[in-house]
């Protein structure tokens, strides 16, 4: 298996399916995740899947997957838009919950409100029927690994 | 409101509930103990729960999402034996460490302060085996939803 690293690279470069790079990552197979390009614009996918599942009279989905959901989005979203060679570590992670996630598909957008040095400061908001209602607002900050390019 | 009468305790609630959340059941989410001011849950290491192939660390995803759950538990140890249904209104976890590859983790609970609308509740995280050194704080809000048939939830 080749190394994240240049996996990385490949997608950067075109050479390789954005996909693969989430299907390397363990924990983003486990929820199912999904990612979109269109141009630059990535956005990304959680398909409804009953393993998201939290309250199941509604039925809605679990806030811990959406929030794993949005924290893995930010995650592959440095790794592809920055560069950045290795996966890097969520410092803090601060979400609000503005809307039940209802049992549909949810997707998600990352921007980088700040990129310092060693830190970066994301913004994720995750919708369900358009990006104008989300259902989750969040942000984070990750450590960067000392070798970024 | 008395406790001795129940023919159930915070226990029974929490497994229940537990049961009935199924993505907390395919975490592999476990509830140690439940009192009053103290709800504990582990989560194991599993290979799909790994956030990086490099390293296969937990993903903080897995992580959340027990914390998410045991301070809703920690909710319903204080309003037992009623059991509400009670939705995260915010939620911030701060990652002191990584825990070790292969470590399950722990969490602990506390609902510090409940109102008539809002609960307060904080969380300790930590690499099973190691209490005295946290990975993970989390500090949330629940809101308490008025709805009568919340119990069915756990079977009440």
């Amino acid at each position: 298996m080749k190394a994240l690293k240049t996996l990385i690279e490949e997608c950067r470069a075109g050479e390789a399916d954005y996909q693969s790079l989430i299907d390397r990552v363990p924990y983003a197979r486990f929820l199912g995740i999904q990612v979109v390009a269109q141009g630059d614009e990535l956005t990304f996918v959680l398909p409804k899947h009953d393993n998201v599942v939290g309250n199941p009279t509604l039925p809605a989905l679990h806030g811990g997957a959406v929030a794993g959901f949005m924290e893995q989005a930010a995650i592959i979203f440095i790794l592809l838009q920055m560069g950045e060679p290795r996966v890097p570590k969520t410092i803090d992670f601060t979400i609000d919950y503005l809307r039940a996630g209802l049992f549909r598909d949810t997707y998600a957008e990352c921007s980088v409100t700040r990129l310092g040095r060693r830190i970066a400061n994301v913004h994720i908001s995750a919708w369900q029927k358009n990006r104008q209602e989300p259902i989750t607002i969040a942000r984070a900050h990750f450590l960067l690994s000392d070798d970024a390019g | 409101m008395t406790t001795s009468s129940q023919s159930f305790t915070r226990l029974d609630v929490c497994n229940r509930f537990l049961e009935s959340v199924r993505h907390s059941v395919v975490l592999g989410l476990e509830v140690l103990s439940a009192e009053e001011h103290a709800v504990r849950v582990r989560v194991p290491w599993r290979e799909d729960l790994v956030g990086n192939p490099e390293t296969g660390v937990m993903h903080g995803g897995a992580i959340f999402a027990m914390m998410d759950h045991a301070g809703g538990m920690a909710v319903t140890c204080r309003t037992f034996p009623t059991f509400e249904i009670t939705p995260t209104i915010d939620f911030r976890v701060d990652h002191l460490r990584g825990p070790a590859k292969g470590a399950a983790v722990v969490c602990e609970a506390t609902c510090y302060r409940l109102t008539n609308h809002v609960a307060f509740v904080r969380i300790t995280t930590w690499e099973e085996g190691t209490e005295d050194e946290p990975i993970a704080t989390g500090l949330a809000t629940y809101t308490r939803l008025k709805i009568e048939t919340a119990g069915k939830v756990v079977g009440q």
